[in-house]
This record gives structure tokens, C-alpha cells and sequence, in this order.
């Protein structure tokens, strides 16, 4: 199966310069949807949804592979080679900020400009880095996903993998936003809270815009502003939107910073 | 649903054991009601314009700006969200959340509604941890079923061999001048290999079968049918001299089956008729063509039905007769039987009254053109 398929990869727009959305942990491609669109009439803009999350299909997920974001970054650097992307723009929330960027580590010619959305190198606090939580806090959050399944019943419902051939398939799709598998939601949640990319920040050539949140308990400002100190000649954007999901919650503010940075 | 204006604050009554909170764009805390205030060892009128995010856990906090408000965003309205709030000393709280989101831009607020879930939570992770445990033990049976049904088979395979040299020792026996006595000694020690070899052969294929890898046949087409049919009787005849079992074939050389095997189902017939059937009378044996394509082999015999409560589980294994005369044998005849019927493309089928009992072989494809 074509990473293409396994992804869920949807493409719009026009044959320009290609213009890939990359979703963070809990939910799928769904949240671009207010953003990615206002793209479409000069870039090609393509969604996907990472393992596990939306219409993917999961039927290869390999623990191991998914271990650290490494795993996560081999599959957007597989869907940019199917789709032959050359100087692409990736454009990842959160977790997929830092999947983006090992990404363009990976293949930097396919991947040359990096929008990061809210990014955290490390979530966690080192000696003199602040990441936003102690291990506690990342153990409690991992212990109470393992022992509690059900706990996001809303959003944690099984997957609907549909039959495209179908009419019903667009509806289902419609209503399963947000679909996770919760096994492979608690693997991603591990990768992604328990990651150390800080090395990898000087390894970025791309241009690199960074978009922070205010009052973002994820990712905190001062996380932002250390990540800009260790990509050269980023470029650093305070948003006046609060919380983690400004792709969500302020999408006209986050397509406003985006155009500026990439026309 | 009620609009957040109404919530009253300060009333002497409490209401009922639900909380309710409301917060603007900014996710601050624009009204509550005193339930939750209680709950969280808080005054209602100083939780306004705190964070919302900030009452909760540090877990549930990155589940909600993560999961929850995508999805309040994406599709207006979570339901039954289970999540932890804090309370002033910073004990956990379990609740059950669902809330709404309504208008837009600087006009949006989110109500929020919440049940205590602690009792439901401690419920929810014992059926959790309940199915983890059955999933262990099944994998576990299954492996262990597997183990013993891998030692039937090799144990099964170990018995041929040194029956297979008593089986010589009496053939070289049986060329020596005997008396009487001891040629009636061969001759019911035949008898016994041939019961064994039979057994041993149930045995193997019901391992094999619940192995996986189905009953082996080896389909031939020829005259090899008939002489088997008869070879198998023959040998029922003389281990049963006092029976009388009558033979009657016609028209078998285009059949296409496993011959073994088919003599092997013969003899787990004969078996059970000749353990069930009236010794004064006749067990009738029918090799026919039924059709153009069928095949049949029917075994017959006089006496009482099977009871009712039998039928039903008559061609599943390890099921005996109760009654006093047949306590012996594992009870695999007619399972193996009709496992050998259903891997020719075939059926097993029984017909029982008080005159007589009927077996009945039915291959439908069983013949060559």
C-alpha cells in the first residue's frame, strides 16, 4: 500500500508549489480544514492524517517504528516522495511542528520552508530548560490513557474505515472527525510527550516560521521563543489567539502569518 | 439548555448534583453555579475570570487542549468525556463532562456541564482490567490447546510403529502350525490391532483437524473402492463372527474419494452398529449411485432410536452413549466420521426410529465423468 493511501493523503489546489498540512496529536487532517483551504488558489495543497488518526489505515502499525517521532517524520518524507515534491512548504501543529522539521532534516530538498505551529522540542523540564511538565505530570497523563481507555469516549470511538466504493462513505467520513485508535493514540501520545529534539534544532536549514499562542500550556511562549533562538534566521510571530489550536480557534490570524511569510 | 445568566449564585439551596460552568473565547470562566464551587472547595464568585484549562489535572489538561477542543470546535458539542478536575487542595476529581460551544468570534462561549464519575471511573477500569484478564487467559487456553493437541498428534504417530510389529509378529505367527487355541489367540489379537489402528487413526485426524489442517484426503477414482468396503467388513465379520453384516455394492468403479479414508468412516460405522444394534438382526451395508454424480454408503441397523437428547450433539466429539452396555472408547467415531463426509464435499446424515437406525454417506460431486 502507496503511503499515499495508508495516509489518507488528499490533494487541492493548484500544480504549484506544494503546500503540506500536518495534524498534531488527538485529532486528524480535520484540523486544517479552516485553514488549509485559503491556499488553494496558488499553492497545492495537501492534507493527510498520521497513523491511527482519522482515515488512515493501520493495518501496518509497527510499535517500534512509532516509537520516537522519527517514525512519524519517515512517513511524511514517504508521502512527499510519492508525490514528488520538490522545495516544498510543510506547515505542522504542534507535535508535527518537530515531526515537520525531522522531516526536512531527512530530505531537505523536498521539504525547504517549515511553518511550526505551536512547537515544543521537549515537553518535559530539563535543568535549566522549562518544557512545561514534570515527569510526574507525563507519567500520569500516559498511566491515566493506559488504565482508562475509555476516557475520551467522544474522540477515542474506533475508527471507521469505510468502503470508498460506497455512498455512505462520505458521510461517515464527515462524522468521524477526530476518530483515534486508542492504541496507537497512546503510543503517539508516549512518542510525542516523552520526545528530545533539542539537538535536532541546528541540524533546520529550511526557512522556518515559527506561530505562537499566548496562555498555550503545551507549548509556552518562552518554549516558542527557544526554539526561534536555535533555528538561524527563523522568524518568530506572537498571535494574539490563546490555547494550543489557533488553526482551530483563530484561523484568520494563522492564514494572515502564513501568506506574509510564504508570497 | 438553560442559558448561563440564569445560574444563580449565593442561593441557600444548592442545586441539584450537577456543575455547570460557562467560559468566553479565551476559555475564562464567565459563570458558574455553587455546586461546583462546593465540589471544588472554592468561592463561585472568585472562580470568575479564572482559566478553565487551570481546574484541571495536568493530564487532563493536555487531553483537553489536544482532543476536547478540537473537537468542541469541529463538531460544537462533546458528550460524556471523562476528565479529572483539581480541587483546592489538589486532590483529583473525577467527573463526566459534555459541553457546547455557541456563537463566534468574541461572542462565543462554551457551557460546560459535569458529573461526579468516581464510582462510574473505578467501574470502567475493573471492566477494563476484567477484559485485559480474559484476553490473558484465552491466549493462554488456546496455546495450551494447542500444546495438547500437538502431543495426541505425535503421541498417536509413536503408536503405529510397534503395532505395526505385532501386526508382522502375527502374520509370521499365523504361517506356523498352530493349535486351535492359539489360532483363536492370533486371530483375536488381529482383531485388536485392526480396533487399535482405527482408534489411532480418529485420534490422529481430529488432532490434525483441530490443528488446522483439516482432514488429509487422497482422492483417487477406480475399482480400489469396492475391495475396500469389502476387505472392511470382511474384517468386522471375522472380529464379530456372531453378527451377521450384509455387504451390497453396485456400480462403484467411477467413484472418486479417498478410499482410506471412506473405509475408515465404514469402520466407525460398523463400530457404532454393531455396539448399538439388535444381535439378532442383520446390519446392512449400501454402496449405490444414487445420481449421475452422487455417491452413497449407507449403514444400517434394528433396534431402539437414538434417544432425542443424543441427536443433537451426536456428530460432535467426545460424546458417548449413557447408557450401561458402551462405557469405552472416546466417543470420536461418528465426529471423525463426519468430518471425512464434510471434506469430500459431503454430509452425514442420520435417520432413527424404533425400527431402525440409518447412516447415511451422501457425496453429491463424488463421481468422475
Amino acid at each position: 500500500m502507496s503511503a499515499v493511501a495508508r495516509h489518507n493523503v488528499k490533494t487541492t489546489g493548484s500544480d504549484a508549489r506544494a503546500m503540506v498540512f500536518a495534524h498534531g496529536f488527538g485529532c486528524d487532517q480535520s484540523m486544517w480544514r479552516h485553514v488549509a483551504p485559503h491556499f488553494e488558489g496558488n499553492f497545492n495543497v495537501i492534507t493527510f492524517d498520521h497513523i491511527g488518526a482519522g482515515g488512515s489505515d493501520a493495518g501496518g502499525y509497527d510499535p517500534a517504528k512509532y516509537d520516537t517521532l522519527n517514525g512519524y517524520a519517515s512517513d511524511v518524507v514517504e508521502i512527499g516522495e510519492e508525490l514528488n515534491i520538490r522545495d516544498g512548504i510543510l506547515v505542522g501543529h504542534s507535535v508535527s511542528a518537530m515531526i515537520g522539521a525531522l522531516a526536512h532534516v531527512e530530505r531537505p530538498d523536498v521539504f525547504s520552508t517549515l511553518v511550526m505551529v505551536g512547537p515544543s522540542p521537549r515537553y518535559i523540564d530539563d535543568t535549566s530548560y522549562k518544557g512545561g511538565f514534570t515527569v510526574d505530570d507525563i507519567t500520569d497523563l500516559l498511566a491515566s490513557l493506559e488504565e482508562n481507555p475509555l476516557a475520551w469516549s467522544a474522540s477515542m470511538a474506533p475508527m471507521i474505515v469505510g468502503n470508498p466504493d460506497q455512498p455512505e462513505h462520505g458521510q461517515e467520513l464527515a462524522d468521524s472527525i477526530c476518530k483515534l485508535d486508542p492504541v496507537i493514540a497512546n503510543g503517539f501520545a508516549r512518542a510525542t510527550f516523552t520526545s528530545d529534539n533539542r539537538e535536532d534544532l541546528c541540524k533546520i536549514s529550511a526557512r522556518t516560521l515559527i506561530l505562537q499562542c499566548r496562555d498555550d500550556i503545551i507549548a509556552s511562549e518562552h518554549v516558542g521563543r527557544y526554539v526561534h533562538g536555535k533555528i538561524p534566521g527563523s522568524k518568530f510571530v506572537l498571535l494574539d489567539a490563546t490555547g494550543h489550536c489557533p488553526n482551530l480557534t483563530a484561523p484568520k490570524e494563522v492564514v494572515s502569518a502564513i501568506r506574509d511569510f510564504v508570497s | 439548555m438553560k442559558e448561563p445568566k440564569n445560574v444563580s449564585f449565593g442561593s441557600e439551596t444548592l442545586p441539584a448534583r450537577y456543575g455547570l460552568l460557562t467560559t468566553d473565547q479565551t476559555g475564562k470562566v464567565v459563570a458558574t453555579n455553587e455546586r461546583l464551587a462546593l465540589w471544588l472547595g472554592l468561592d463561585a464568585f472568585q472562580m470568575i475570570d479564572a482559566r478553565f484549562v487551570e481546574m484541571l489535572t495536568i493530564a487532563s489538561r493536555i487531553v483537553f487542549e489536544t482532543s476536547i477542543v478540537p473537537l468542541l470546535s469541529l463538531h460544537g458539542h462533546v458528550d460524556g468525556v471523562s476528565l479529572d478536575l483539581t480541587d483546592a487542595e489538589g486532590n483529583k476529581l473525577p467527573v463526566l463532562l459534555s459541553a457546547e460551544e455557541t456563537g463566534a468570534g468574541e461572542r462565543k462561549v462554551t457551557s460546560f456541564v459535569f458529573l461526579l464519575a468516581d464510582a462510574r471511573r473505578a467501574y470502567e477500569r475493573d471492566l477494563s482490567d476484567a477484559r485485559t484478564k480474559a484476553e490473558d487467559q484465552l491466549t493462554t487456553s488456546l496455546h495450551e490447546a494447542q500444546l495438547r493437541e500437538q502431543f495426541i498428534a505425535i503421541l498417536g504417530h509413536d503408536l503405529r510403529n510397534p503395532l505395526a510389529s505385532i501386526r508382522s509378529a502375527m502374520n509370521i505367527l499365523s504361517r506356523e502350525p498352530l493349535s486351535q487355541r492359539s489360532q483363536d489367540i492370533v486371530e483375536l489379537t488381529n482383531g485388536s490391532v485392526r480396533r487399535m489402528s482405527l482408534l489411532i487413526q480418529n485420534v490422529l485426524d481430529f488432532a490434525r483437524n483441530r490443528l488446522g489442517s483439516g482432514i488429509h484426503l487422497t482422492v483417487t477414482t477406480g475399482t480400489d473402492l469396492e475391495a475396500e468396503l469389502e476387505q472392511v467388513v470382511a474384517e468386522l465379520r471375522s472380529a464379530q463372527a456372531d453378527r451377521e453384516i450384509q455387504l451390497e455394492t453396485s456400480d462403484l468403479d467411477t467413484v472418486r474419494c479417498d478410499v482410506s479414508k471412506v473405509g475408515q468412516l465404514l469402520s466407525n460405522l460398523l463400530g457404532n452398529a454393531v455396539t448399538y444394534g439388535d444381535p439378532s438382526q442383520p446390519i446392512q451395508v449400501r454402496a449405490v449411485r444414487p445420481g449421475a454424480d452422487s455417491f452413497e454408503l449407507s449403514v444400517k441397523n434394528y433396534g431402539s432410536a437414538i434417544p432425542e437428547t443424543a441427536m443433537a450433539k451426536l456428530f460432535d466429539p467426545f460424546v458417548r452413549s449413557t447408557s450401561q452396555e458402551d462405557q469405552q472408547g472416546l466417543g470420536l467415531g461418528l465426529h471423525i466420521a463426519s468430518e471425512i463426509a464434510k471434506a469430500h464435499g459431503g454430509s452425514l446424515r442420520v435417520r432413527s426410529d424404533d425400527s431402525f437406525t440409518c447412516f447415511t454417506l451422501l457425496i453429491p460431486q463424488g463421481v468422475s465423468n
